[in-house]
Protein backbone atom coordinates (compact mmCIF):
# COMPACT_ATOMS: atom_id res chain seq x y z
CA UNK A 1 0.00 0.00 0.00
CA UNK A 2 1.05 3.77 -0.75
CA UNK A 3 1.97 5.48 2.37
CA UNK A 4 1.17 8.72 0.65
CA UNK A 5 -0.84 9.84 -1.80
CA UNK A 6 -1.56 12.84 -3.53
CA UNK A 7 -2.86 14.67 -6.04
CA UNK A 8 -1.06 16.50 -9.32
CA UNK A 9 -2.87 19.03 -10.83
CA UNK A 10 -1.70 20.74 -14.29
CA UNK A 11 -2.19 24.23 -14.52
CA UNK A 12 -0.95 24.43 -18.11
CA UNK A 13 -3.79 22.33 -19.01
CA UNK A 14 -6.08 23.62 -16.67
CA UNK A 15 -8.70 26.56 -18.55
CA UNK A 16 -10.90 27.15 -15.34
CA UNK A 17 -14.09 25.25 -16.12
CA UNK A 18 -14.69 23.99 -12.29
CA UNK A 19 -15.78 20.75 -13.74
CA UNK A 20 -13.26 19.16 -11.19
CA UNK A 21 -15.15 21.26 -8.24
CA UNK A 22 -19.02 20.60 -9.51
CA UNK A 23 -17.86 16.43 -9.88
CA UNK A 24 -16.54 16.82 -6.01
CA UNK A 25 -19.89 18.36 -4.95
CA UNK A 26 -22.00 15.66 -6.82
CA UNK A 27 -20.17 12.57 -5.98
CA UNK A 28 -19.93 13.76 -2.13
CA UNK A 29 -23.55 15.40 -1.99
CA UNK A 30 -22.13 18.47 -0.25
CA UNK A 31 -24.82 21.29 0.28
CA UNK A 32 -24.41 24.88 -0.75
CA UNK A 33 -21.69 26.92 0.21
CA UNK A 34 -19.39 23.69 1.06
CA UNK A 35 -16.25 23.01 -1.82
CA UNK A 36 -14.16 20.77 -0.68
CA UNK A 37 -12.58 21.75 -4.16
CA UNK A 38 -12.00 25.16 -5.19
CA UNK A 39 -10.25 26.70 -8.44
CA UNK A 40 -8.38 29.58 -7.27
CA UNK A 41 -7.99 32.10 -10.64
CA UNK A 42 -4.81 34.46 -10.27
CA UNK A 43 -4.38 37.19 -12.34
CA UNK A 44 -2.02 40.26 -12.70
CA UNK A 45 -0.10 42.48 -15.09
CA UNK A 46 -0.83 45.57 -16.64
CA UNK A 47 -2.24 47.55 -20.15
CA UNK A 48 0.38 50.36 -21.67
CA UNK A 49 -0.30 52.86 -23.92
CA UNK A 50 1.62 52.70 -27.06
CA UNK A 51 0.92 54.83 -29.79
CA UNK A 52 -2.73 55.61 -28.82
CA UNK A 53 -3.66 51.88 -28.15
CA UNK A 54 -3.77 49.80 -25.26
CA UNK A 55 -1.24 47.15 -25.44
CA UNK A 56 -1.41 44.13 -22.71
CA UNK A 57 1.95 44.20 -21.21
CA UNK A 58 2.77 41.22 -19.25
CA UNK A 59 -0.55 40.46 -18.56
CA UNK A 60 -1.04 37.02 -16.75
CA UNK A 61 -4.02 34.78 -15.30
CA UNK A 62 -3.84 31.29 -14.52
CA UNK A 63 -5.98 28.41 -12.66
CA UNK A 64 -5.16 26.73 -9.56
CA UNK A 65 -7.21 24.07 -8.61
CA UNK A 66 -6.69 22.61 -5.03
CA UNK A 67 -8.19 20.32 -2.59
CA UNK A 68 -7.22 19.49 0.84
CA UNK A 69 -3.24 18.54 0.62
CA UNK A 70 -3.50 15.58 2.84
CA UNK A 71 -0.52 16.85 4.37
CA UNK A 72 2.52 15.17 5.34
CA UNK A 73 2.45 17.23 8.25
CA UNK A 74 -1.52 18.26 8.80
CA UNK A 75 -1.53 21.03 11.06
CA UNK A 76 -5.36 20.22 11.09
CA UNK A 77 -4.46 17.02 12.59
CA UNK A 78 -2.45 18.37 15.33
CA UNK A 79 -4.88 21.10 16.71
CA UNK A 80 -8.12 19.14 16.34
CA UNK A 81 -8.86 18.87 20.70
CA UNK A 82 -10.84 15.65 19.63
CA UNK A 83 -8.83 13.40 17.48
CA UNK A 84 -11.67 13.20 15.38
CA UNK A 85 -9.17 14.24 12.71
CA UNK A 86 -6.39 11.70 11.64
CA UNK A 87 -4.44 10.39 9.03
CA UNK A 88 -4.42 7.28 7.57
CA UNK A 89 -1.93 5.13 6.82
CA UNK A 90 -2.17 5.56 2.88
CA UNK A 91 -1.54 9.20 3.64
CA UNK A 92 -5.34 10.50 3.10
CA UNK A 93 -6.46 12.90 5.87
CA UNK A 94 -10.28 12.35 7.31
CA UNK A 95 -12.08 13.51 9.68
CA UNK A 96 -14.12 11.29 11.73
CA UNK A 97 -17.38 12.90 11.83
CA UNK A 98 -19.12 11.03 14.96
CA UNK A 99 -16.45 12.66 17.06
CA UNK A 100 -16.08 15.79 15.69
CA UNK A 101 -17.64 18.46 17.78
CA UNK A 102 -17.71 21.41 15.81
CA UNK A 103 -15.51 23.80 17.11
CA UNK A 104 -14.20 24.39 13.57
CA UNK A 105 -10.37 25.30 15.29
CA UNK A 106 -8.59 22.79 12.44
CA UNK A 107 -10.37 25.97 9.96
CA UNK A 108 -8.49 28.58 11.70
CA UNK A 109 -5.39 26.41 11.72
CA UNK A 110 -5.20 25.09 7.69
CA UNK A 111 -3.79 27.32 5.34
CA UNK A 112 -5.21 25.51 2.51
CA UNK A 113 -8.94 26.25 3.51
CA UNK A 114 -9.95 22.67 3.12
CA UNK A 115 -11.40 21.57 6.42
CA UNK A 116 -15.12 23.69 6.36
CA UNK A 117 -18.64 23.77 8.54
CA UNK A 118 -21.17 21.72 7.29
CA UNK A 119 -24.07 23.02 9.03
CA UNK A 120 -26.70 19.76 7.94
CA UNK A 121 -24.56 17.81 10.25
CA UNK A 122 -23.15 19.67 12.36
CA UNK A 123 -19.36 18.90 12.24
CA UNK A 124 -16.67 19.70 10.04
CA UNK A 125 -15.75 18.28 6.42
CA UNK A 126 -13.18 17.76 4.08
CA UNK A 127 -11.92 16.25 1.25
CA UNK A 128 -11.82 12.21 1.38
CA UNK A 129 -9.33 11.44 -1.45
CA UNK A 130 -12.69 9.46 -2.60
CA UNK A 131 -11.04 6.91 -0.81
CA UNK A 132 -14.40 4.50 -0.94
CA UNK A 133 -13.49 4.67 -4.88
CA UNK A 134 -10.01 4.19 -4.61
CA UNK A 135 -10.35 1.09 -2.01
CA UNK A 136 -12.08 -0.27 -5.33
CA UNK A 137 -9.53 0.31 -7.39
CA UNK A 138 -11.06 3.97 -9.36
CA UNK A 139 -10.24 7.37 -9.22
CA UNK A 140 -10.97 9.88 -7.36
CA UNK A 141 -14.05 12.09 -9.50
CA UNK A 142 -12.59 14.96 -9.68
CA UNK A 143 -9.45 13.35 -11.44
CA UNK A 144 -11.97 11.29 -13.62
CA UNK A 145 -13.86 14.39 -14.27
CA UNK A 146 -11.46 16.60 -15.70
CA UNK A 147 -12.36 16.97 -19.59
CA UNK A 148 -8.50 18.28 -20.29
CA UNK A 149 -7.29 15.37 -17.93
CA UNK A 150 -5.45 17.95 -15.70
CA UNK A 151 -5.69 16.04 -12.64
CA UNK A 152 -3.83 13.36 -11.51
CA UNK A 153 -3.36 11.02 -8.36
CA UNK A 154 -1.05 8.76 -7.54
CA UNK A 155 1.88 7.84 -4.71
CA UNK A 156 3.29 10.75 -3.83
CA UNK A 157 6.83 9.64 -4.76
CA UNK A 158 5.65 8.24 -7.79
CA UNK A 159 3.90 11.95 -8.77
CA UNK A 160 7.01 13.58 -7.74
CA UNK A 161 9.21 11.27 -9.92
CA UNK A 162 6.70 12.13 -12.72
CA UNK A 163 6.01 15.36 -12.53
CA UNK A 164 8.76 17.60 -9.92
CA UNK A 165 8.29 19.31 -6.90
CA UNK A 166 6.53 22.23 -7.58
CA UNK A 167 4.13 22.71 -5.09
CA UNK A 168 3.02 26.33 -3.97
CA UNK A 169 1.37 28.41 -7.24
CA UNK A 170 0.69 31.79 -5.76
CA UNK A 171 -2.36 32.43 -4.35
CA UNK A 172 -1.60 29.15 -2.33
CA UNK A 173 0.79 29.53 0.78
CA UNK A 174 4.24 28.37 1.14
CA UNK A 175 4.36 24.39 2.14
CA UNK A 176 6.83 24.60 5.26
CA UNK A 177 4.43 24.89 7.62
CA UNK A 178 2.11 21.59 6.47
CA UNK A 179 4.79 19.72 3.62
CA UNK A 180 1.21 19.43 1.38
CA UNK A 181 0.82 15.92 -0.86
CA UNK A 182 0.92 17.61 -3.96
CA UNK A 183 2.77 18.69 -7.25
CA UNK A 184 1.57 21.00 -9.70
CA UNK A 185 2.76 21.64 -13.17
CA UNK A 186 3.71 25.34 -13.67
CA UNK A 187 2.21 26.92 -16.97
CA UNK A 188 4.49 30.09 -18.14
CA UNK A 189 3.70 32.42 -16.18
CA UNK A 190 2.84 30.88 -12.89
CA UNK A 191 3.97 32.97 -9.75
CA UNK A 192 5.14 31.04 -7.01
CA UNK A 193 3.74 31.72 -3.15
CA UNK A 194 4.12 34.97 -1.99
CA UNK A 195 4.15 36.91 -5.30
CA UNK A 196 2.47 40.14 -5.13
CA UNK A 197 2.33 40.98 -8.83
CA UNK A 198 -1.31 39.27 -8.99
CA UNK A 199 -4.35 38.90 -7.11
CA UNK A 200 -6.91 36.55 -6.57
CA UNK A 201 -10.09 37.33 -8.62
CA UNK A 202 -12.57 34.97 -8.16
CA UNK A 203 -13.02 35.98 -4.26
CA UNK A 204 -16.80 35.53 -4.47
CA UNK A 205 -16.50 32.09 -5.96
CA UNK A 206 -14.05 30.14 -3.52
CA UNK B 1 -20.02 38.29 15.06
CA UNK B 2 -21.66 35.38 15.54
CA UNK B 3 -23.12 34.32 18.26
CA UNK B 4 -20.21 31.64 18.21
CA UNK B 5 -17.37 34.36 18.25
CA UNK B 6 -19.85 36.31 20.67
CA UNK B 7 -19.36 32.88 22.72
CA UNK B 8 -15.42 32.98 22.92
CA UNK B 9 -15.41 36.64 23.61
CA UNK B 10 -17.10 35.84 27.00
CA UNK B 11 -15.69 32.57 27.31
CA UNK B 12 -11.90 33.88 27.16
CA UNK B 13 -12.62 37.40 29.20
CA UNK B 14 -15.12 35.81 32.36
CA UNK B 15 -12.39 32.98 32.44
CA UNK B 16 -9.83 35.44 32.48
CA UNK B 17 -11.40 37.15 35.04
CA UNK B 18 -11.83 34.25 37.24
CA UNK B 19 -8.72 33.50 37.50
CA UNK B 20 -7.07 36.84 37.72
CA UNK B 21 -9.87 37.15 40.99
CA UNK B 22 -8.76 34.09 42.72
CA UNK B 23 -5.00 35.21 42.48
CA UNK B 24 -5.71 38.56 43.32
CA UNK B 25 -8.13 37.18 46.00
CA UNK B 26 -4.98 35.11 47.47
CA UNK B 27 -2.57 37.49 47.29
CA UNK B 28 -5.04 40.06 49.22
CA UNK B 29 -5.66 37.06 51.73
CA UNK B 30 -2.45 36.76 52.16
CA UNK B 31 -1.30 40.09 53.40
CA UNK B 32 -4.30 40.66 55.28
CA UNK B 33 -3.58 37.74 57.38
CA UNK B 34 -0.09 39.36 58.35
CA UNK B 35 -1.34 42.86 59.22
CA UNK B 36 -4.95 42.34 60.34
CA UNK B 37 -5.02 38.47 61.36
CA UNK B 38 -7.09 35.24 59.67
CA UNK B 39 -10.38 36.58 60.84
CA UNK B 40 -10.32 40.21 59.42
CA UNK B 41 -8.89 38.70 56.10
CA UNK B 42 -11.65 36.04 55.64
CA UNK B 43 -14.07 38.02 56.49
CA UNK B 44 -13.12 40.33 53.72
CA UNK B 45 -12.42 37.75 50.90
CA UNK B 46 -14.82 34.58 52.17
CA UNK B 47 -18.13 36.28 50.63
CA UNK B 48 -15.89 37.44 47.28
CA UNK B 49 -14.78 33.99 46.68
CA UNK B 50 -18.31 32.66 46.25
CA UNK B 51 -18.81 34.87 43.43
CA UNK B 52 -16.27 32.94 41.31
CA UNK B 53 -17.94 29.58 41.17
CA UNK B 54 -20.73 30.85 39.73
CA UNK B 55 -18.80 32.71 36.88
CA UNK B 56 -16.38 30.10 35.71
CA UNK B 57 -19.76 27.86 35.41
CA UNK B 58 -21.15 30.35 33.63
CA UNK B 59 -18.12 30.85 31.02
CA UNK B 60 -17.99 27.20 30.15
CA UNK B 61 -21.77 26.80 29.57
CA UNK B 62 -21.24 29.71 27.22
CA UNK B 63 -18.41 28.09 25.68
CA UNK B 64 -20.37 24.94 24.45
CA UNK B 65 -22.59 27.80 22.28
CA UNK B 66 -19.39 28.11 20.18
CA UNK B 67 -19.43 24.15 18.91
CA UNK B 68 -21.49 22.75 16.69
CA UNK B 69 -21.94 19.65 18.80
CA UNK B 70 -22.09 20.44 22.44
CA UNK B 71 -23.18 17.28 23.65
CA UNK B 72 -19.89 15.96 22.57
CA UNK B 73 -18.12 18.32 24.29
CA UNK B 74 -15.78 15.68 26.84
CA UNK B 75 -14.09 14.88 23.76
CA UNK B 76 -12.57 17.79 23.48
CA UNK B 77 -9.51 16.67 26.36
CA UNK B 78 -8.92 13.98 23.62
CA UNK B 79 -5.86 15.42 22.36
CA UNK B 80 -3.93 17.19 25.46
CA UNK B 81 -0.70 14.86 23.49
CA UNK B 82 -0.48 17.58 20.30
CA UNK B 83 -3.66 20.23 20.85
CA UNK B 84 -3.68 23.29 23.24
CA UNK B 85 -7.43 23.28 22.65
CA UNK B 86 -6.91 19.92 24.70
CA UNK B 87 -4.75 21.52 27.12
CA UNK B 88 -7.18 24.42 27.75
CA UNK B 89 -10.32 22.59 28.45
CA UNK B 90 -8.45 20.60 30.98
CA UNK B 91 -6.80 23.12 32.78
CA UNK B 92 -10.44 25.21 33.22
CA UNK B 93 -11.60 21.26 34.49
CA UNK B 94 -8.81 21.35 36.85
CA UNK B 95 -8.94 24.94 37.61
CA UNK B 96 -12.73 24.91 38.17
CA UNK B 97 -12.42 22.09 40.35
CA UNK B 98 -10.24 22.79 42.59
CA UNK B 99 -11.23 26.69 42.99
CA UNK B 100 -14.90 24.61 43.59
CA UNK B 101 -13.51 22.53 46.36
CA UNK B 102 -11.36 25.07 47.83
CA UNK B 103 -14.36 27.34 47.94
CA UNK B 104 -16.37 24.90 49.48
CA UNK B 105 -13.55 24.08 52.30
CA UNK B 106 -13.17 27.96 52.53
CA UNK B 107 -16.19 28.90 53.12
CA UNK B 108 -17.72 26.29 55.31
CA UNK B 109 -13.96 26.25 57.18
CA UNK B 110 -13.80 22.28 56.41
CA UNK B 111 -10.15 20.92 57.12
CA UNK B 112 -7.12 22.27 58.43
CA UNK B 113 -5.71 25.62 57.10
CA UNK B 114 -3.03 24.00 55.60
CA UNK B 115 -4.75 21.60 53.28
CA UNK B 116 -6.54 24.64 52.51
CA UNK B 117 -3.69 26.57 51.53
CA UNK B 118 -2.23 23.81 49.33
CA UNK B 119 -5.20 23.27 47.43
CA UNK B 120 -5.46 26.91 46.63
CA UNK B 121 -1.76 26.53 44.93
CA UNK B 122 -2.73 23.99 43.09
CA UNK B 123 -6.25 25.96 41.86
CA UNK B 124 -3.67 29.39 41.31
CA UNK B 125 -0.94 27.45 39.36
CA UNK B 126 -3.64 25.54 37.07
CA UNK B 127 -5.19 28.98 36.62
CA UNK B 128 -1.94 30.34 35.49
CA UNK B 129 -1.07 27.76 33.44
CA UNK B 130 -4.72 27.56 31.76
CA UNK B 131 -4.60 31.16 30.69
CA UNK B 132 -1.10 30.36 29.10
CA UNK B 133 -3.18 27.46 26.94
CA UNK B 134 -5.77 29.62 26.21
CA UNK B 135 -2.75 32.21 24.44
CA UNK B 136 -1.09 29.14 22.63
CA UNK B 137 -4.18 28.25 21.20
CA UNK B 138 -4.27 30.96 18.90
CA UNK B 139 -0.31 30.99 18.04
CA UNK B 140 -0.87 28.85 15.49
CA UNK B 141 2.09 29.85 12.42
CA UNK B 142 -1.14 30.21 9.67
CA UNK B 143 -2.22 32.97 12.14
CA UNK B 144 0.43 35.63 12.29
CA UNK B 145 -1.62 38.23 13.96
CA UNK B 146 -2.27 35.74 16.80
CA UNK B 147 1.35 34.27 16.56
CA UNK B 148 3.14 36.79 18.93
CA UNK B 149 4.21 37.61 22.26
CA UNK B 150 1.26 39.49 22.81
CA UNK B 151 -1.33 36.89 22.91
CA UNK B 152 -0.08 35.65 26.36
CA UNK B 153 1.27 39.03 27.18
CA UNK B 154 -2.38 40.69 26.97
CA UNK B 155 -3.99 37.76 28.20
CA UNK B 156 -2.45 37.86 31.43
CA UNK B 157 -2.79 41.57 31.68
CA UNK B 158 -6.56 40.88 31.61
CA UNK B 159 -6.34 38.60 33.55
CA UNK B 160 -4.57 40.23 36.63
CA UNK B 161 -6.46 43.90 35.58
CA UNK B 162 -9.95 42.45 35.63
CA UNK B 163 -9.31 40.36 38.46
CA UNK B 164 -7.66 43.17 40.33
CA UNK B 165 -11.04 45.76 39.88
CA UNK B 166 -13.49 42.63 40.22
CA UNK B 167 -12.15 42.10 43.50
CA UNK B 168 -12.45 45.26 44.06
CA UNK B 169 -16.17 45.05 43.65
CA UNK B 170 -16.43 42.46 45.36
CA UNK B 171 -14.81 44.11 48.60
CA UNK B 172 -16.54 46.85 48.50
CA UNK B 173 -20.05 44.59 48.22
CA UNK B 174 -18.56 42.73 50.73
CA UNK B 175 -18.14 45.49 53.14
CA UNK B 176 -21.53 46.76 52.64
CA UNK B 177 -23.10 43.93 54.09
CA UNK B 178 -20.65 43.48 56.80
CA UNK B 179 -21.17 47.26 57.83
CA UNK B 180 -24.70 46.72 58.28
CA UNK B 181 -24.66 43.70 59.68
CA UNK B 182 -22.33 44.56 62.03
CA UNK B 183 -21.45 48.20 62.70
CA UNK B 184 -19.15 47.98 65.87
CA UNK B 185 -16.91 46.23 63.05
CA UNK B 186 -17.00 49.20 60.52
CA UNK B 187 -13.42 50.99 61.56
CA UNK B 188 -11.44 47.69 61.37
CA UNK B 189 -13.16 46.87 58.17
CA UNK B 190 -12.95 49.61 56.46
CA UNK B 191 -8.79 49.49 56.95
CA UNK B 192 -8.74 46.43 55.21
CA UNK B 193 -11.00 47.48 52.42
CA UNK B 194 -9.13 50.54 52.09
CA UNK B 195 -5.86 48.77 52.23
CA UNK B 196 -6.80 46.05 49.37
CA UNK B 197 -8.43 48.97 47.04
CA UNK B 198 -5.25 50.71 47.53
CA UNK B 199 -3.16 47.88 46.34
CA UNK B 200 -5.77 46.98 43.54
CA UNK B 201 -5.39 51.00 42.25
CA UNK B 202 -1.74 50.71 41.76
CA UNK B 203 -1.55 46.95 40.30
CA UNK B 204 -4.39 49.11 37.61
CA UNK B 205 -2.01 51.86 36.85
CA UNK B 206 0.95 49.56 36.40
CA UNK B 207 -1.06 47.21 34.11
CA UNK B 208 -2.51 49.93 32.67
CA UNK B 209 1.03 51.06 31.96
CA UNK B 210 2.06 47.57 30.46
CA UNK B 211 -1.08 47.81 28.17
CA UNK B 212 0.30 51.14 26.61
CA UNK B 213 3.64 49.96 25.96
CA UNK B 214 1.99 46.05 24.03
CA UNK B 215 -0.54 48.12 21.95
CA UNK B 216 2.07 50.56 20.36
CA UNK B 217 4.88 47.91 19.61
CA UNK B 218 2.02 45.33 18.54
CA UNK B 219 0.95 47.21 16.24
CA UNK B 220 4.29 48.25 15.13
CA UNK B 221 4.95 44.69 14.57
CA UNK B 222 1.82 44.07 12.58
CA UNK B 223 2.43 46.74 10.55
CA UNK B 224 6.31 45.13 9.70
CA UNK B 225 5.86 42.06 9.78
CA UNK B 226 4.13 40.15 6.79
CA UNK B 227 1.40 40.86 3.96
CA UNK B 228 -1.43 38.84 6.64
CA UNK B 229 -0.56 40.85 9.59
CA UNK B 230 -0.97 43.85 7.42
CA UNK B 231 -3.62 42.57 6.67
CA UNK B 232 -4.65 42.14 10.41
CA UNK B 233 -3.15 46.00 11.12
CA UNK B 234 -5.51 48.12 8.86
CA UNK B 235 -8.56 45.77 9.86
CA UNK B 236 -7.84 47.22 13.42
CA UNK B 237 -6.58 50.62 12.69
CA UNK B 238 -8.82 51.29 10.02
CA UNK B 239 -11.91 49.63 9.56
CA UNK B 240 -12.35 49.31 13.21
CA UNK B 241 -10.53 52.40 14.69
CA UNK B 242 -13.68 54.11 16.71
CA UNK B 243 -13.59 50.53 18.51
CA UNK B 244 -9.85 50.48 19.08
CA UNK B 245 -9.59 54.21 20.16
CA UNK B 246 -12.81 53.82 22.17
CA UNK B 247 -11.57 50.76 23.77
CA UNK B 248 -7.82 52.73 24.70
CA UNK B 249 -9.85 55.55 26.45
CA UNK B 250 -12.05 53.56 28.45
CA UNK B 251 -9.20 51.29 30.02
CA UNK B 252 -6.79 54.96 30.67
CA UNK B 253 -10.05 56.23 32.43
CA UNK B 254 -10.94 53.14 34.52
CA UNK B 255 -7.19 51.60 35.14
CA UNK B 256 -5.95 55.68 35.19
CA UNK B 257 -7.61 57.82 36.24
CA UNK B 258 -10.52 55.97 38.17
CA UNK B 259 -7.88 54.12 39.27
CA UNK B 260 -5.44 57.05 40.55
CA UNK B 261 -8.29 58.40 42.52
CA UNK B 262 -9.15 55.26 44.25
CA UNK B 263 -5.34 55.05 45.13
CA UNK B 264 -5.79 59.04 46.67
CA UNK B 265 -8.66 58.42 48.03
CA UNK B 266 -7.79 55.75 49.76
CA UNK B 267 -4.98 56.76 51.17
CA UNK B 268 -6.00 59.90 52.44
CA UNK B 269 -9.11 58.35 54.41
CA UNK B 270 -11.65 59.59 51.57
CA UNK B 271 -15.28 59.18 52.26
CA UNK B 272 -16.36 55.65 52.10
CA UNK B 273 -19.14 56.47 49.05
CA UNK B 274 -17.30 58.04 46.91
CA UNK B 275 -14.46 54.94 47.15
CA UNK B 276 -17.49 52.58 46.12
CA UNK B 277 -18.19 54.51 43.29
CA UNK B 278 -14.80 54.72 41.92
CA UNK B 279 -14.25 51.30 42.68
CA UNK B 280 -17.58 50.38 40.49
CA UNK B 281 -16.74 52.71 38.07
CA UNK B 282 -13.39 51.63 37.23
CA UNK B 283 -14.32 47.93 36.93
CA UNK B 284 -17.00 49.09 34.35
CA UNK B 285 -14.96 50.92 32.51
CA UNK B 286 -12.20 48.55 32.37
CA UNK B 287 -14.50 45.19 31.72
CA UNK B 288 -16.12 47.63 28.62
CA UNK B 289 -12.23 48.21 27.21
CA UNK B 290 -11.07 44.15 27.79
CA UNK B 291 -14.54 43.21 25.54
CA UNK B 292 -14.18 45.65 23.54
CA UNK B 293 -9.99 44.73 23.02
CA UNK B 294 -11.22 40.97 22.58
CA UNK B 295 -13.64 41.64 19.65
CA UNK B 296 -10.89 43.40 18.19
CA UNK B 297 -8.69 39.98 18.78
CA UNK B 298 -10.76 37.69 16.50
CA UNK B 299 -11.86 40.45 13.86
CA UNK B 300 -7.90 41.53 13.84
CA UNK B 301 -7.88 37.11 12.80
CA UNK B 302 -6.22 37.12 9.49
CA UNK B 303 -5.15 33.09 8.12
CA UNK B 304 -2.49 32.69 5.56
CA UNK B 305 -3.43 30.99 2.59
CA UNK B 306 -6.68 30.43 1.18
Amino acid sequence: MTRQYAFHVDISKCTGCKTCQVACKDKNNLPSGIRWRRVFQYEGGEWIEKDGQMIPSNVFAYFVSSACMHCEKPICEQVCPTKATYKREDGIVLIDQDRCIGCRYCSWACPYGAPQFNPEINAMSKCTFCYDLIEKGESPACVDSCPFRAVDFGPLEEIRAKFGTFSSPAPLPKPDITHPAIVYTPNGSTKSSGDVSGQLKNIEEV
Amino acid sequence: MSIRELALVVFTILTQMTVGSFLVLGVVHFYTVRKKGMEAADRLSDRALLALVPILALAMLVSLLHLGNPLKAPLAVSNVASSWLSREILFTVIFGCCAALFVLLQYRKIGSFQVRNKIAWIAGLAGLALVYCMSRVYMIPTQPAWNSMATPISFYTTTLLLGSLAMGVAFIVNYSIESRKDTGCATDQCDVLFGALRGIAVVSIVLLGVEFVVQPVYLGYLATTSAATQASASHIVQDFSSVFILRLLLVFLGAGVFGAFLYKNTASDGSEAQVKYLGYGAFSLVLVAEVLGRFLFYFSEFRIGV
